[in-house]
């Protein structure tokens, strides 16, 4: 292979892994407090997208605002979910499995409400949107709404870590990802934090589908790829965010490289017989993190 | 005569990452002996009970079983030896009754392969007859006699953590592992606990291996004490020398007391 | 008529899957998002022996059945290990490797378009039987011991091992039987409905079947039953487009879990007893 096609993969690979980083990240931070996979986070995802595409469609905003759509959208959403499917099974102390089936059951109820409001074909956001489409660098071919995903990560990685560390809400979500319990015992609002939790996630939710929405295309089922954050938080060792998007960036080069070499059809039975590998030799977990759930 | 060896346990190191919790820990428990590990809290004894379970293999040293080394073993495989545990933190099948719940334990007893279910009926139902009524005499055995048919989770705790001992039985050990039974019983349950565990010691030839930070449980019931403290063993004997030792006083109430 | 007996026997053979998931996530508490590619492994391997080989039907569904346990040893090995949330997930990656490996081997399958104009070779009696044996086989399997070991491994894993529980192995012999169950009831829809696709066996499907275990009560075997009766006949009924249907599953769920998160029938069961006490009663009144 020529060097500036492998450069070119390794920037689309790195575009894209920005964006599977946002989408990490706002799913992680759900897994940290509440210790499970809010699978809904996709449906968010994929109603924010189509959020930020009417706003730009039908209301002709510009991008900034859309983006702001997507955000707030995202943020209201994530906390119907929580309301709706997680808070009282949590108040009922339920087992995990039905925390499964609320998850899933509303990235699945989301996707059914995109396939009846817009059918099962693709959409697109206006091209008028991003004014200039693509940088040139020699060889290379930047696409802007890549970069942009690259720059709304960093900042929005960046100001997500500033929240967790220094403002009093952050450091209680910190805590409460720690336990829980004994975060309630010190006299704070655990139903309060984890709203806010769920708000941050869904902010971030927001944002990685308007992005995505631009740099791809939209269809109904824009949500499932929540798996990929799902992969990346796993790969990343869950509780580390650095770690999760760090992950995510690299997964987002591997599908590139892996697409372009045995094509889209059949990369997931590839996918999944790397899973299987994976788990067959390092059966115990990666980073630290367990696999099992014992003990 | 002296009395046989039934756990050995040599040189005993668990490492999580970089956490050392159990350090070179050697001790043994005989034939119809109770023994007592005691530390305070984060001592890794619970470790030492985890390995000798099989829910994690030590990261050094052996345990020896009845002449056999079950480091590597898992908990069902050690279960069929003949060691059988509790837990410190109950765990229980919440919405069974108590009776399913110690039923449970004979489960890996049963005489009939899963696709034989349909083809001998008369072998399930003798089978599950027969437990039945090995299990209502464990659960008489602890003094749960009329809660057989209660649902687990409505019973109190003192109660739950007699399931617990019962359910242990139920797997017809030889020997019993027990974490912190006494946690979280006020002290007349911890008397009547401690009873039963004697009563049953003497009753069915047990061997023990007991686990507590509480000294009044173990001062009881013991004949051998290891004392841990931050996954070492800084001590080990009978109830009277180890109350006399400067070491383990320390170690549990600190410098102070032994200046004052 | 054969309106009706047409969408009964839909209704059947999507029941028997849904006791595959019943055994599965309803006892066991496996939340397996790649049950449906065990059917759509079934229906195309019946689909393409019978039809491009010229098998007689039933060695051929016996040949598919054989294939999908032995794809869920595989499988279930690789994955029964590890957590629940990853493990949804690699049985969703399962799951999309399945479909896209049914849509991309085109020359044998026909690939996205479908494989089409299988002979309707699923009779009425066939369905209905084969529901009938289905429901006998769960109820046996739920009295006996590995029953009790299911909602033992359900409720507390580690404390079922340290009884002497050979938890794994336990869930690999589950989750080969629901895999069966699950390419059984792919071969006869496949034969019912005279066409397959890939796209059908994703994990929408996977989880609707859960949804359908939850609603009746997943410690209700009578409970799942009807509750599958009516969750599958109702659409037709109403005629509900595909997305609606499911939209209407997913808030009858939510409402479930929230409100009666036992299910519709708790852990009622129907039992003979009543009546079996009525009638003893009976013959005393009549020897006296």
């Amino acid at each position: 292979m020529q060097f500036s096609i492998i450069l070119q993969q390794v920037v689309n690979g790195l575009s894209l892994g920005a964006v599977y980083a946002l989408i990490a990240v706002g799913f992680a931070l759900i897994f940290n407090v509440l210790k499970f996979s809010n699978f809904a986070h996709g449906g968010v995802l994929g109603i924010s997208a189509y959020a930020g595409y009417i706003a730009a469609n039908q209301f002709k905003l510009p991008l900034i605002p859309v983006i702001l759509v997507g955000m707030v959208t995202g943020a209201i959403l994530a906390v119907l979910v929580e309301l709706i499917a997680f808070r009282w099974i949590r108040l009922q102390k339920g087992q995990l499995v039905y925390f499964f089936v609320t998850s899933v059951t509303m990235l699945m109820l989301l996707e059914q409400v995109l396939i009846i409001r817009f059918g099962a074909s693709f959409e697109s956001y206006p091209y008028t949107l991003v004014k200039v489409r693509v940088l040139q660098f020699g060889d290379v071919t930047i696409s802007v709404t890549y970069l942009l995903s690259l720059i709304s990560t960093i900042i929005a990685f960046s100001g997500l870590i500033y929240v967790l560390k220094k403002t009093k809400i952050g450091i209680a979500i910190r805590a409460a990802s720690n336990d829980l319990t004994a975060t309630s015992l010190m006299g704070i609002n655990v139903n309060m934090v984890i709203i806010a939790a769920f708000i941050v996630s869904g902010m971030l939710g927001g944002l990685s589908g308007v992005l995505y929405g631009i740099s791809a295309s939209l269809s109904p089922q824009i949500g499932q790829i929540v798996v990929k954050g799902f992969i990346a938080s796993v790969l990343g060792g869950l509780g580390s965010l650095t770690g999760v998007a760090v992950a995510a960036v690299v997964l987002g080069v591997l599908e590139v490289f892996l697409i372009s070499t045995i094509g889209s059809g059949l990369s997931p039975v590839v996918i999944f017989l790397l899973m299987v590998v994976f788990l067959l030799v390092r059966p115990h977990g990666f980073a630290g993190v367990s696999f099992s759930d014992k003990a | 005569m002296e009395k046989a060896i039934v756990i050995d346990m040599k040189n005993l190191t668990k490492k999580f990452g970089g956490l050392c919790a159990v350090n070179d820990f050697t001790g043994h428990v005989k034939e119809n002996q109770i023994i007592g590990i005691i530390g305070p809290n984060g001592a890794g004894k619970t470790t030492i009970l985890n390995m000798v379970s099989g829910i994690y293999p030590p990261t050094q040293g052996e345990i020896i079983f009845k002449g056999k080394d079950i480091s590597k073993l898992a908990p069902f495989q050690i279960n069929h030896l003949g060691i059988a545990r509790t837990f410190q933190n109950i765990r229980l099948f919440q919405e069974m009754t108590v009776l399913e719940t110690i039923m449970t334990a004979y489960s890996w007893r049963a005489p009939y392969h899963f696709l034989e279910t349909f083809v001998s009926l008369p072998r399930v139902a003798r089978f599950e007859k027969e437990t039945k009524e090995k299990c209502l005499h464990w659960i008489e055995k602890v003094g749960l006699g009329n809660e057989a048919h209660s649902i687990t989770q409505s019973l109190p705790y003192g109660m739950q953590r007699r399931v617990e001992i019962a359910r242990a039985l139920a797997s017809e050990p030889t020997v019993l592992l027990l974490d912190e039974p006494g946690a979280g019983l006020n002290q007349s349950e911890i008397h009547d606990l401690v009873d039963l565990i004697q009563g049953l010691f003497t009753e069915l030839s047990l061997s023990i291996m007991l686990i507590d930070h509480r000294m009044d449980v173990i001062m009881r019931l013991c004949e051998w004490i290891y004392v841990q403290d931050f996954g070492k063993n800084i001590s080990q004997g009978t109830p009277e020398q180890i109350q006399k030792d400067p070491i383990v006083i320390k170690a549990y109430l600190g410098e102070e007391i032994i200046n004052a | 008529m054969t309106f009706y007996i047409t969408v009964a026997i839909s209704i059947a053979i999507s029941s028997i899957a849904v006791l595959g998931t019943f055994m599965l996530t309803g006892m066991n508490g496996l939340f397996s998002l790649g049950q449906a590619a065990f059917m759509g492994l079934g229906a195309y391997a019946t689909a393409i022996l019978v039809v491009n080989y010229g098998l007689p039907f039933p060695l051929a569904i016996l040949i598919a059945i054989a294939l999908a346990i032995s794809l869920a040893f595989f499988v279930g090995y690789a994955t029964l290990r590890i957590r629940q949330d990853f493990f949804a997930l690699a049985t969703f990656g399962f799951g999309q490797a399945m479909i896209a490996l049914l849509t991309e081997t085109v020359t044998i399958t026909g690939g996205a378009m479908g494989f089409s104009n299988i002979p309707r070779l699923t009779s009425p009696a066939l369905a209905f039987i084969s529901l009938a044996i289905a429901i006998f086989f769960v109820w046996g399997f739920r009295r006996s011991h590995f029953g009790k070991d299911s909602l033992a491994i359900r409720s507390n894993e580690l404390a079922a091992e340290v009884e002497g529980i050979n938890a794994f192995k336990h869930k690999m012999i589950v989750f080969v039987i629901s895999a069966g169950f699950a390419a059984y009831a792919g071969a006869l829809m496949a034969f019912h409905i005279s066409y397959v696709e890939p796209a059908t066996y994703g994990w929408i499907l996977s989880v609707t079947w859960i949804i359908i275990v939850f609603f009746g009560g997943r410690d209700s075997l009578t409970g799942t039953v009807i509750g599958a009766i009516i969750l599958l006949a109702a659409p037709e009924a109403l005629r509900f487009t595909t997305a609606w249907r499911i939209l209407v599953y997913c808030v009858i769920i939510l409402l479930i879990i929230n409100l009666r998160p036992r299910g519709l029938f708790g852990t009622w069961e129907i039992s003979l007893k009543p009546f079996l006490r009525f009638f003893k009663s009976k013959k005393q009144q009549e020897a006296k």
